[in-house]
């Protein structure tokens, strides 16, 4: 904590040394600069889950947006400034399971557009065919698994982290990675060989 | 979290593969802009309370009737004017016909009947 107050003074325009505590304190008295420090920090990992947890759908940008809207209009809901990754994680997961459990709109514009290179397995993948199939293989796991494998895999969460993010013991985020790896496995049994040594 | 394993190489080695997501191009300024205008849309409304309307003297006009009618059934009441209305439990009649010396144990009946018996 720099002690920093950060009303209407020049160094208020400088947040890029602020720790999160500075920020959010910051962005509790209303300076969108504290708080655009903050989107600069943690937007990209919040929409790459949001993104991976809804299957690319057109909507991860505006369920990021939600996740940081709600920090914006109350900051101190964050107890801990160093649990904020792990809470707008949680902000952004929750968001999207929500809208899984809507009514389905029927958008076909907003649903992005892939291919399914496992029905055709007599040629070799090339590499947009072989990040299809995976994300496929990924989209299709239950959410709680793809939350946790999300987190840990691609966003660098340790096991405590993720488990704090998710609201869950480190036991249940082992239990949901060991699920969640068998069942990605199995989805993509028939190219499973193909997509390793196509990298060797 | 890393084994080590074969198993968990391969794994990671398939993942690598997933669609490396990245937000569009402006998303983190579009969020700004919808904060800020979040921010002025959020203005607090002053609360002003609704202007509260002088009672009217005709409030009063059905208190005036209900007391009198109290006034005055407490004033009869209180002169026994209207005992041969009410009830003789409410007015008192039982209580005024008591006689003191009336037997109510019914000693002197049982001993007025053994003395016509012995």
């Amino acid at each position: 904590m720099t002690g920093r107050t950060g009303k209407g003074s020049a160094a208020a325009e400088d947040y890029t040394k602020a720790d999160d505590a500075d920020l959010l304190m910051a962005s509790g008295q209303r300076q969108q600069a504290a708080f655009a420090e903050l989107v600069n920090r943690y937007h990209r990992p919040v929409y790459r889950l949001v993104w991976r947890m809804t299957g690319g759908h057109a909507d991860s940008e505006d369920i990021a947006q939600e996740a940081f809207l709600k920090l914006w209009r109350n900051p101190s809901q964050v107890r801990e400034a160093k649990a904020l990754k792990g809470w707008l994680m949680r902000v952004a997961s929750n968001a999207v399971i929500d809208r899984s459990r809507k009514p389905a709109h029927a958008d076909i514009d907003a649903a992005v557009e892939v291919s399914d290179p496992a029905a055709r397995t007599d040629h070799p993948l090339d590499r947009a065919e072989a990040a299809a199939l995976v994300d496929r293989g990924i989209a299709a796991l239950p959410d709680r698994q793809r939350l946790a494998l999300s987190l840990v895999y691609f966003e660098g969460l340790s096991n405590i982290e993720a488990a704090e993010a998710m609201e869950v013991s480190v036991e249940a985020v082992e239990s949901l990675l060991a699920r969640a790896k068998r069942g990605l496995k199995q989805a993509l049994a028939d190219r499973w060989r193909d997509l390793l040594d196509g990298l060797a | 979290m890393t084994t080590g394993s074969g198993e968990e190489s391969e794994l990671r080695r398939i993942l690598a593969l997933a669609t490396a997501a990245e937000p569009p191009a402006g998303a983190a300024d579009r969020l700004m802009a919808r904060l800020a205008a979040v921010e002025t849309t959020a203005q607090v409304v002053p609360f002003r309370p609704r202007a509260t309307r002088r009672k009217s003297w005709f409030a009063y006009a059905a208190a005036v009737p209900l007391a009198a009618s109290l006034a005055l059934g407490i004033y009869l009441g209180a002169m026994g004017k209207l005992d041969t209305l009410l009830p003789a439990a409410i007015t008192g009649d039982l209580a005024m016909s008591f006689d003191a010396d009336a037997d109510l144990t019914g000693v002197g009946e049982a001993e007025a009947y053994a003395e016509e018996h012995t």
